[in-house]
């Protein structure tokens, strides 16, 4: 044991002096930062839900050759899902295209694909799969719907499966004579994507000119031949204006544009919304509890006005008194702070797990990772103290102006 | 060591003014043992509160070595407390929170890098012979064990000056004199101290005797021979209730 006596177990033995009361305004400290933490949380949960849906929202325009609509009847792909991976079509155009279609006014970014070939490989899928090539430079539709984020881009030699392939991630699988090493997994997209497998371009183009790949009967693919570009505008572009300004500028003898006609604009509102409500929630917690604990503080000072007369009288400079007394405050606002903390993941956790979350809010929660969480909960944590050190603040500068022989008198 | 001159310390008390320490002066040497003697009421305790600065005189001023304490900001003051004054209260004022020892060891918290250890918490305590109840707590004391608890407490920091508020208020004779006696050792080691009581019998003690007397303070004419008297025939005043 030290020879000396440290500040600490005294502390703890004042604490442990009055173990309803701590035990009460721990509590306290908990409920504010179980309710501070959870809502951060949730909405930071609601977010990543909304910015993954954001950016697995695709394309907001697909450029494809003109012949391609003249068989759709011009209709294009259905628009009210998002647009992950060009229709498979035997239409095609040179991805120089991309050097006009770059020119519009609001594009911030294209990415060429590729529809190679349908193939029947039992060993991947029960129904035939689609082969894509994308170019992982520019790509930025498949990307964000990977299960997991990639270490590095897709390489030769490396594929991207829709959620529907079998074959683990880095298992090697055979298309046409050609191996390649599944480097990432998609999600569900509930589209054709589910059952393709990405290449990257340029190995696209030499399965491609592999004997068998593609039917006999089917044109040949030349390299540098695509059948859409993904065009994605900057944030404050209008789509109209996009749209009209592509289509000014490709030849209408060789392409047409497609829109997207929906957007999650209307979610992200709802978030906004929920993200007041939960503040307003938080910040109503914390004004209930901000009085009760600063009565408790003073309750707490006035109580030990007697030893902190002493302690001055000892020769108790100002700072050590308010220190004492805040630190005592701080103890129980760490401890609650903790405790609140984790009861709320435990909470969130419990209502995650049979998925009631999801079903409440008409988002998908993405969890915050552990950085974020240990964000979130030093956010919480700072915010507890805030309300410890300000409400004990005033009574502790009270009683350290007291005259300390006053207090020693007072209830000899 | 102490200069106190011409000190007044008034209180608005309802309705009139209350002179507690009606222009006192007094002079306490190095080494000496000063008993200030006196009613209960006459302003023995707010006149010690004025010599450690505990109190802030109406007017006068008070010089503890060389400071004028009056001059002093409040962290000196608190500095100069710590290290230089120990202090027992009239009321012990031990934490009900902590055993005797922990207790004892209070005040080094207050003065960083003092003397004041464990080990040297239990020397204490074994000297004003409490070795057995250094872990009892204030509650379980008796109210004597808890004025010597008080006292260790006061010694710990190794000051040069003690400062006691009727250390031996309410104790049987027995005790009270080996408090004395106590107080009388550490006056031979060196220790210059300031005592109050009610009780004239004790006078023997003091190498100076003032008396108090509503507020008034007087110097008894001495020399006071430092002798020893009988436990037994200490019966001549009798001491105020408390
Ligand atoms: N803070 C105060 N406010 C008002 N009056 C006070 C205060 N402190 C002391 N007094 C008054 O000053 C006078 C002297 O008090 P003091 O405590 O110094 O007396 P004492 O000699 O120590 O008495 P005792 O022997 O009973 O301890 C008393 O009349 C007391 O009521
Ligand atoms: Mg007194």
């Amino acid at each position: 044991m030290n020879d000396r006596m440290s500040l600490f177990p005294y502390i703890l033995a004042g604490l442990r002096n009055k173990p309803g009361r701590n035990i009460a305004t721990a509590f306290c400290f908990a409920f504010i930062a179980a309710s501070i933490f959870s809502g951060q949380y949730l909405l930071a949960g609601a977010a990543g839900g909304i910015g993954q849906g954001i950016s697995r929202m695709g394309a907001d325009h697909l450029v494809v050759p003109v012949d391609y609509m003249a068989l759709m009847g011009g209709r294009g792909p259905d628009n009210t899902i998002p647009i992950v991976r060009a229709e498979p079509s035997v239409f095609r155009f040179n991805r120089s295209i991309m050097d006009t279609i770059g020119r519009a006014r609001g594009v911030s970014g294209m990415s060429p694909q590729l529809y190679v070939t349908t193939m029947y490989v039992p060993a991947l899928a029960p129904t035939p799969i689609d082969v894509y090539g994308i170019d992982p430079d520019t790509d930025f539709t498949i990307l964000p719907w990977l299960e997991h984020p990639p270490e590095h881009p897709l390489a030769s030699g490396e594929v991207f499966v829709g959620h529907g392939i079998k074959g683990e991630v880095s298992s090697s699988i055979n298309l046409n004579r050609h191996h390649y090493t599944i480097a990432g997994r998609l999600d569900p997209t509930q589209s054709g994507a589910d059952t393709t497998v990405f290449l990257s371009l340029g190995d696209a183009y030499d399965l491609a000119a592999t004997e068998g790949t593609l039917p006999a009967s089917a044109p040949r693919i030349l390299p540098g031949s695509v059948n859409a570009v993904l065009v994605r505008m900057g944030p404050e572009a209008e789509p109209d204006v996009v749209e009209a300004d592509i289509r000014r500028l490709v030849p209408p003898s060789s392409a047409a544009v497609i829109g997207r006609h929906f957007s999650l604009d209307p979610v992200s509102r709802d978030i906004q919304d929920l993200s007041g409500v939960v503040s307003a929630i938080s910040a109503i917690v914390v004004l209930a509890a901000f009085p009760l604990i600063a009565l408790i503080s003073a309750m707490v000072a006035h109580e030990r006005q007697r030893e902190i007369g002493l302690l001055s009288a000892m020769g108790g400079k100002r700072r050590v008194i308010l220190f004492l007394v805040l630190s005592e405050s701080l103890v129980l606002a760490a401890a609650g702070g903790i405790a609140g903390i984790g009861g709320g993941l435990l909470t969130i956790a419990l209502l995650d797990a049979p998925g009631f979350l999801g079903n409440a809010v008409p988002v998908t929660f993405i969890m915050p990772s552990a950085m974020e969480t240990l964000v979130l909960a030093g956010f919480a944590m700072s915010a507890v103290v805030l309300i410890a050190v300000v409400s004990s603040l005033y009574p502790a500068f009270r009683i350290s102006r007291m005259s300390p022989y006053d207090a020693i008198r007072s209830g000899g | 060591m102490i200069e106190v001159l011409g000190v007044t310390k008034s209180f608005r008390g309802p309705g009139r003014e209350v002179r507690a320490v009606d222009d006192a002066s007094l002079h306490v040497g190095k080494g000496e043992f000063v008993l200030i003697l006196g009613r209960s009421g006459s302003g023995k305790s707010t006149l010690l509160g004025l010599i450690a600065g505990l109190v802030r005189p109406t007017s006068g001023s008070v010089r503890i070595k060389g400071n004028d304490i009056g001059l002093l900001s409040d962290n000196s003051l608190a500095e100069l407390r710590a290290r230089e004054i120990g202090f027992v209260f009239q009321f012990s004022g031990l934490l009900p929170t902590l055993p005797a020892l922990e207790n004892v060891l209070v005040p080094t918290l207050l003065c960083r890098g003092g003397p004041g250890t464990r080990s040297r918490a239990r020397e204490i305590l074994a000297r004003v012979g409490l070795t057995e109840r250094e872990d009892a707590y204030p509650a379980t004391l008796s109210s004597g064990e808890m004025k010597r608890v008080a006292i260790a407490r006061a010694l710990i920091n190794g000051p040069s000056l003690l400062i006691a508020d009727e250390p031996t208020g309410d104790l049987d004779v027995d005790t009270e004199y080996e408090i004395m006696d106590l107080f009388r050792q550490l006056n031979l080691e060196g220790m210059t101290i300031v005592m109050v009581t009610h009780n004239p019998d004790l006078a023997c003690f003091a190498t100076r005797l003032y008396v108090m007397d509503r507020g008034k303070l007087g110097l008894e004419p001495g020399p006071f021979p430092a002798k020893d008297r009988e436990p037994g025939n200490a019966a001549a005043g009798a001491p105020d209730d408390e």
